[in-house]
C-alpha cells in the first residue's frame, strides 16, 4: 500500500478544478515552444510602447512568474516581487536586447526581484535547504529491503496509455491540484523543466540552487505525481 | 549491479538521458520487472503532467496592469514637483 505524499504546507494553497478548456492542447502547444515565431513581433510592439501587447505578455507570464517568486521569496512576498517586476520589466522594455528569449530575460529579472526581496527582508535563502525525504515517497528507504530491491511490487495500473489517460477529467484535478501543494521549489523547478522545458543551466541560474539540486527536485515533483496517478488507477480519485 | 533503490533515485536523470550510469540501469531494467514499471511509469507521469498542468486560469490581466499604472504614476509624482 503507498501512501500519497503530499506535504502540506501552511501556505499552501488548494486549487479548484477549472473548467473543461476544449483548446487545452493547442495552447498548451504554443507555450513549450522555447522561442515563439510570433515573439519577434510582440517584442517590437513592446518596444514601441504598445499598451495591448504588454497585458498580452501580462496575461502570458504571470502565473510564471509567480511560481518563481514564490519558490524563491516565499508565498509573503511573491505578489509584491512580481507586481515590481513587472515595473521593471516596464520599464527596460525598450532597451531589451533579444539576447535571449523574452522569457527567459522575464524570468531573470522576477528572480533578481526575488532575491533582492529576500535580503531586504534579510531573511536566509532557503532553496537550497531541500525538504528532505517525504515519508510514503517513493525515495523513502521503507520501501526497499535492505539489499536495496523493492519491498513490494510496483503498482500496476489498468491503464498505461498516455492518450487515454488524458482524456480522465478527474485525473488531470488531481495532477492540477497536487501540483499546488507541492513545496514551492518542487513545483518551480517542475514547471521550469517539464513544463517550460528550460535547460538545467537556465534553472540553476533562475531558482540560485545547484544543478543536483534542481534534479532532485525535479524528480521529487515527477514521484509525487506519479503516486498521485498510482492512488486514482487504484480508487479513482485523488 | 544497481539496487533497485539506486535505479529508483536516478530514473529521472536516466529519462532525461543526465547519468553516466546509463548502461547500468539498462542492465539492471533488463533484469528488474518492478524497476521497468517504475521507470515506464514515471515516463508517462513525467509526459502527461506536462500536458496537463495548465497556466493559472485565474491570472487577472486587469488587476495586475492597474497596479503596473499606478505604481509608475507613483514613481512619476515627485519628478514633475
Ligand atoms: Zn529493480
Amino acid at each position: 500500500m503507498i501512501m500519497t505524499s503530499v506535504k502540506l504546507t501552511p501556505l499552501a494553497r488548494i486549487e479548484l478544478c477549472a473548467p473543461p478548456q476544449p483548446n487545452m492542447s493547442s495552447r498548451m502547444n504554443s507555450t513549450t515552444t522555447k522561442i515563439p515565431p510570433d515573439e519577434n513581433e510582440l517584442i517590437t510592439k513592446l518596444m514601441r510602447g504598445d499598451d495591448q501587447a504588454f497585458r498580452q505578455l501580462i496575461a502570458q507570464h504571470h502565473s510564471l512568474m509567480l511560481s518563481i517568486a514564490r519558490a524563491i521569496a516565499g508565498d509573503t512576498f511573491a505578489d509584491d516581487v512580481v507586481q515590481e517586476a513587472w515595473v521593471s520589466v516596464y520599464k527596460n522594455i525598450a532597451s531589451f536586447e533579444r539576447r535571449s528569449s523574452l522569457k527567459t530575460w522575464l524570468l531573470t529579472i522576477v528572480s533578481n526581484q526575488a532575491k533582492a526581496r529576500l535580503r531586504k527582508e534579510s531573511r536566509q535563502v532557503s532553496l537550497d535547504q531541500l525538504d528532505g525525504e517525504v515519508p510514503g515517497s517513493y525515495l523513502d528507504g521503507a520501501h526497499f529491503k535492505a539489499d536495496g530491491h523493492w519491498q513490494q511490487p510496483i503498482p500496476q495500473w489498468n491503464t498505461e496509455s498516455p492518450e487515454a489517460l488524458l482524456e480522465e477529467r478527474q485525473l488531470q484535478c488531481c495532477i492540477n491540484r497536487t501540483l499546488n501543494l507541492l513545496p514551492p521549489a518542487q513545483k518551480a523547478a517542475f514547471i521550469l523543466r517539464d513544463i517550460e522545458q528550460q535547460s538545467f543551466d537556465d534553472i540553476c541560474k533562475i531558482l540560485t540552487v545547484s544543478a543536483t539540486n534542481v534534479r532532485v527536485l525535479v524528480h521529487r515533483a515527477r514521484l509525487t505525481l506519479m503516486q498521485v496517478i498510482d492512488r486514482y488507477q487504484e480508487t479513482g480519485s485523488c | 549491479m544497481l539496487s533497485c533503490k539506486q535505479v529508483a533515485a536516478v530514473a529521472s536523470d536516466y529519462l532525461d538521458n543526465n547519468t553516466p550510469l546509463k548502461w547500468q540501469i539498462r542492465l539492471h531494467l533488463l533484469m528488474c520487472a518492478n524497476c521497468r514499471r517504475f521507470v515506464r511509469h514515471l515516463k508517462i507521469t513525467r509526459d502527461i503532467s506536462a500536458k496537463i498542468v495548465g497556466e493559472d486560469a485565474s491570472v487577472n490581466t486587469d488587476v495586475i496592469w492597474k497596479n503596473l499604472q499606478a505604481q509608475l504614476k507613483k514613481e512619476k509624482l515627485p519628478d514633475r514637483e
